[in-house]
């Protein structure tokens, strides 16, 4: 078993003659939680969204749990089963019930039978403390109701590490408190946890390390007290003098 | 016919004629528009019914009543009914293509059951359903005297082709919007002329194409009877139709959908399956329910062919010396037979909108 969770190594991503992300060099060890922020369109999203091969990368290698991220479609069924997905929509099935959303992959995809994959998901939806929607349709549901399924959802997979694409950015302000409850229940649980956000709150909390990025580059990256009480880098001071200058 | 609830300004419900009259009959103008309306459909409507029922003769071989008679000539229909529900096919045997429509029927009205709403249950009651009806009609064993294909006619051959062509037109429009959409280009685009090419030309020649020429090009073995061959005719011109609203029901997804299930690991088939298609059908089930009408309804072109369908029945039916001053009450009967079918299926689209909250989301 590898140490790393996450290797990603001299990474290029282009979007036609758009140099999106570049030489990306990023190391995630097991049981490390990682928070990625920056300004818009500096390439976060992008980034984490090419670690399960939701965006296809050009050049460089990205390892995951051990598997070569490649052409290969066994590795990216590989790769997507053990990373779990929280998405900033939600992306619930709405023409599933909750429980049906949470154990329609794990039946699928793991050969789970029903009872035992209903059993699961009951857990993780007490887990994230709403067992008695488990019946409801996610239209029925608020955002965060919604986002906390959606985060059950990846759960019932059981997967090796979860990837959080500014889980909160889509929700109304009363609601984000909520789903960072349960994200922070997970990080002292010890999931490897790569989050990107604008949580910087969240950040201080669990993560162990900070990862700044602009312009598709990571620019520095550090331990959050020091990201946040010394930053190196010009750019790095002017976006945490935005974030966090109210 | 029933008039809705009305209610004045002040909530005090007020009585149907006070609706009536503060709804058509407010200004001078309307008074006038509203009374000639009326009187002209009141006059249409007492003239059909002394037409249809006070002048009219029923019964069957009434035909030298009907002669004198200044009504409609039911009596036409109770004499040969038979003709236009089962056309040429044996009269002592008629009760089999009876009982075959009446199986149509029943299974048009269990695929409306919310249980059998999935893929697998109803495929296997649509092929269970047709497979019985295939029989029943074909005979040849069971003890069941055979009855080729050039003998059926009526509804009964109506309702074959209608849902022949569904049940194989349905499947080869997933296909063509998957083939349609698929990521590699040449196979997109390639399906896009084919699809494009198909609805471009009129049903007809579809239909004569596959009929006629045909046998011309086909190997020996694969040629079929002429039936057949105008079904995958049909099935396919309804295929690419349905294609592009299956394709529109699918770019009406948001894209994080798909994503969400690749995510979580689900391969293609399982995306497709699970995700994408259920609520591709339930965005587009309006454009749906449109073309199967637009299907039933267009199956009269076989006629042009040499088919005895309902249509071309009825004209038959008609079409002897003795009838054929009924002609129009013949077209009556064949009219209400697709306005029964037509308007059941348009209110269980209705129906199943409501039930599955289109545009609710």
């Amino acid at each position: 078993m590898t140490e790393h969770a996450i290797l990603i190594r001299n990474m290029n991503k282009y979007y036609g003659s758009f140099h999106a992300l570049k030489n990306i060099d990023l190391e995630v060890k097991r049981g490390e939680r990682i928070v990625i922020c920056g300004p818009s369109g500096s390439g976060k999203s992008t980034l984490i969204r090419c670690i399960n091969r939701l965006e296809e990368h050009q050049s460089g290698d990205i390892e995951v749990m051990g598997t070569m991220l490649d052409e290969n479609v066994d590795h990216i069924d590989e790769i997507r089963r053990e990373a779990g997905m929280v998405f900033q929509n939600f992306n619930l099935f709405p023409h599933m019930t909750i429980l049906e959303n949470c154990i329609l992959a794990p039946m699928l995809v793991r050969k789970i039978d029903r009872v035992e994959a209903e059993k699961t998901a009951m857990e993780y939806l007490a887990r994230v403390k709403i067992p008695e929607q488990a019946s409801k349709y996610p239209g029925e549901l608020s955002g965060g109701q919604q986002q906390r399924v959606a985060i059950a959802r990846a759960l019932c997979m059981k997967p090796e590490l979860m990837l959080f694409d500014e889980p909160t950015s889509a929700l109304d302000p009363e609601m984000i408190s909520e789903v960072l409850d349960v994200m922070v229940g997970l990080a002292e649980d010890g999931m490897t946890m790569v989050c990107v956000t604008h949580e910087m709150g969240f950040a201080r909390q669990v993560a162990d390390r900070v990862v700044f990025m602009a312009d598709g580059q990571v620019i520095e990256q550090a331990e959050p007290e020091t990201f946040f009480e010394n930053p190196q880098n010009e750019r790095t001071k002017t976006f945490l003098s935005q974030v966090l200058g109210h | 016919m029933s008039v809705s609830k009305s209610v004045s300004h002040d909530g005090v419900p007020i009585s149907i004629f006070g609706a009536i009259r503060k709804k058509y009959f407010a200004t001078p103008t309307d008074i006038v528009v509203s009374s000639i309306l009326a009187v002209l459909v009141l006059w249409l409507l007492a003239n059909v019914i002394d037409w249809a029922f006070v002048k009219a003769v029923f019964g069957a071989g009434r035909r030298d009543d009907c002669l004198a008679a200044e009504g409609a000539c039911w009596s036409v229909i109770a004499s040969r009914w038979r003709i236009v529900l089962f056309g040429l096919y044996p009269f002592e045997e008629q009760w089999r293509s009876g009982v075959a429509c009446l199986i149509m029927v029943i299974v048009a009205a269990l695929s409306c059951v919310p249980y059998f709403w999935n893929g697998k249950r109803l495929l296997g009651l649509w092929l269970s359903g047709f497979a019985v009806f295939y029989v029943l009609m074909r005979g040849g064993f069971l003890g069941l005297t055979p009855v080729f294909e050039q003998n059926w006619g009526g509804l009964a051959l109506t309702l074959f082709i209608f849902a022949a062509v569904c049940i194989l037109g349905m499947p080869m429009a997933i296909v063509f919007a998957l083939l349609r959409r698929s990521e590699l280009p040449w196979i997109s685009r390639t399906m896009g002329l084919i699809i494009d090419t198909i609805r471009s030309l009129p049903l007809l020649t579809i239909m004569f194409t596959f009929a006629i020429v045909s046998p011309f090009v086909l190997p020996d073995w694969a040629v079929g009877d002429k039936l057949y061959r105008v079904i995958v005719g049909y099935a396919i011109f309804f295929a690419c139709y349905q294609a592009e609203i299956i394709r529109g029901g699918i770019q009406g997804l948001p894209a994080g959908q798909e994503e969400a299930a690749k995510a979580l690991g689900m391969g293609y088939w399982h995306r497709i399956g699970y995700i994408v298609l259920p609520q591709a059908f339930r965005n587009a089930l309006p454009p749906t329910i449109n073309q199967i009408v637009i299907t039933f309804k267009e199956t009269s072109l076989v006629t042009i062919i040499g088919f005895f369908d309902v249509m071309a029945s009825g004209r038959a039916a008609s079409g002897t010396a003795e009838w054929s001053f009924a002609h129009v009450e013949v077209y009556c009967f064949v009219a209400l037979i697709f306005f029964v079918f037509v308007f059941s299926l348009s209110r269980y689209g209705a129906y199943l909108e409501r039930r599955l909250g289109v545009g609710r989301r």
